[in-house]
């Protein structure tokens, strides 16, 4: 009973942040105005450093983008303007 | 084992002739990537002290794909183990894009079950050289599992929420026949299906600020996991997992501050268990309350904006967690570590760390009878890198 009440307050609070966000047009705007480099300066840290743009040549940065938006979860927007960004920087 | 190795070698060298060839895009595309580390430990523990380099542990990741929709991916382990070399397959799975919003994984895959074991662990990006308490072996919580899996994420305004739903062969109960102290415990390193009944799994993903810098997760998976046609069929087992994640560049201390915790519960339902091997045709059984749980807070600063090079390649790292087992049970134990970390970035994916921790326990089926509370103490010096 502990664990139910606990789970379903977890998953409200989850509810509860994810039709506040919703609800914020401005919020909505600046996420999809973000260009590649700044999705790659904010969600590559998540896990790890930063990768330099030098490190991979453009085939291979389609190869760890599509690595990548598995083991991260990113969106398909967010990937392929960060594979774009760095394919043009590298 | 040596035929393995020489076939590793054949794919490496396959993978960098494709490499040298590939300045054009092409709907195939052969990658290997990967990480290795080596490394001193040492621990101070009440039965003495050992001192020794580990090491060479090489882990190559193969990435096979096709189109832009279509990738295998795979992740081998070499690692000497007391003089052998072991290799372990660490996940193997194909990988299909439905569309923007979903994908499906078959075949091993390392387990959405918090976040530690599916994005953390591997040796460049582990801030330090040891997991937390409760995962690895005689863990509490899966690393990887056979099965499907149905994963993906979207846009909510202006946040993002991923997840996933998965269904494995799942773990098996240890029923005691072959190591009686380790009666009720799951076994996460089997992968055959003892039962019909399948496991069920899932991770919700939220990520509620813009800059994707915060991320709460909630993670279930459940099934049974007695064998089939024994008096543990109908056990079952339900674990659950909260991870936490928040990671910045803040201006006003010039630096990446990074922090992530995951609690862990493992409950498995009553069974009872024979009182040893030699009585498992006898009446002399016993039952315990087996609920297990295991956490880690773990927080780390990087001055990535100083001006000295040296410095802004410095990290320091803290970490305390904690796992206690079944009270009753033979494997009964109350675990603490805290950890200690200076790390050197030497690239953005190879690092020095040196790492202190001190271990606190009471208990565990290894341990001796009456032995009490016991502090032992750990120093590592590892050097990885991922490629």
């Amino acid at each position: 009973m502990k664990k139910l009440i606990l789970i379903s307050a977890l998953s409200l609070s989850v509810t509860a942040l994810a039709i506040y966000s919703s609800s914020c047009t401005s919020q909505r705007e600046i996420a999809a105005q973000k260009s590649g480099a700044e999705l790659w300066g904010q969600n590559c840290i998540r896990c790890h450093n930063i990768p330099s743009p030098a490190a991979y040549s453009d085939v291979e940065w389609e190869t760890i983008g599509l690595h990548m938006k598995e083991r991260a979860n990113m969106t398909k927007e967010q990937i392929d303007k960060v594979v774009m960004f760095l394919q043009t920087v590298n | 084992m040596k035929k393995s190795f020489i076939l590793l070698i054949a794919l490496f060298i396959l993978g960098n002739i494709i490499h040298a060839q590939d300045s054009k895009s092409s709907r195939t595309q052969f990658m290997v990537r990967g990480y290795g580390h080596a490394g001193l430990d040492y621990f101070k523990t009440p039965d003495g002290t050992d001192a020794s380099y580990v090491g060479a542990a090489f882990a190559p990741i193969f990435l096979f794909k096709q189109g832009n929709r279509f990738m295998f991916e795979s992740e081998l382990e070499f690692v000497l183990e007391e003089n052998k070399l072991e290799i372990n397959l660490e996940y193997a799975n194909l990988m299909f894009v439905i569309n923007k919003y979903l994908m499906i994984r078959a075949g091993k895959f390392l387990l959405p079950f918090g976040t530690f074991m599916e994005r953390l662990h591997p040796a460049w990006i582990n801030r330090l050289s040891s997991k937390p308490l409760g995962f690895g072996h005689d863990g509490i919580a899966p690393a990887s599992g056979i099965g499907l899996e149905l994963r993906g994420s979207a846009p909510i305004g202006g946040s993002t929420i991923n997840y996933s739903i998965y269904s494995t062969n799942g773990p098996k109960l240890k029923d005691g026949s072959e190591e009686p102290e380790e009666a009720g415990m799951l076994n996460f390193e089997n992968y055959i299906d003892n039962n019909i009944n399948k496991f069920i799994g899932g991770r919700v993903g939220y990520l509620p600020l813009n800059n994707s810098s915060m991320e709460f997760g909630l993670s279930y998976f459940t099934g049974k996991v007695g064998d089939k046609g024994s008096i543990y069929e109908d056990v079952r087992a339900s674990l659950w997992a909260v991870d936490f994640s928040y990671v910045k560049q803040i201006s006003p201390i010039q630096g990446v501050i990074d922090i992530k915790a995951q609690y862990n519960q493992t409950g498995v339902s009553e069974a009872y268990y024979p009182e040893d091997e030699e009585h498992r045709d006898s009446t002399d059984f016993y039952t315990f309350n087996n609920l297990s749980r295991a956490y880690y807070a773990q927080l780390s600063y990087r001055p990535s904006m100083a001006g000295n090079m040296f410095l802004k390649n410095l990290e320091i790292v803290g970490r305390y967690s904690e796992l206690n087992t079944p009270e009753g049970s033979d494997w009964e134990s109350n675990i603490n570590e805290l950890s200690f970390g200076l790390n050197y970035w030497i690239t953005w994916r190879q690092v020095v760390k040196i790492n202190y921790g001190i271990v606190n326990s009471e208990g565990g089926h290894d341990a001796e009878e009456g032995a009490g509370k016991q502090k032992s103490n750990t120093l590592f010096v590892h050097w990885a890198i991922g490629f």
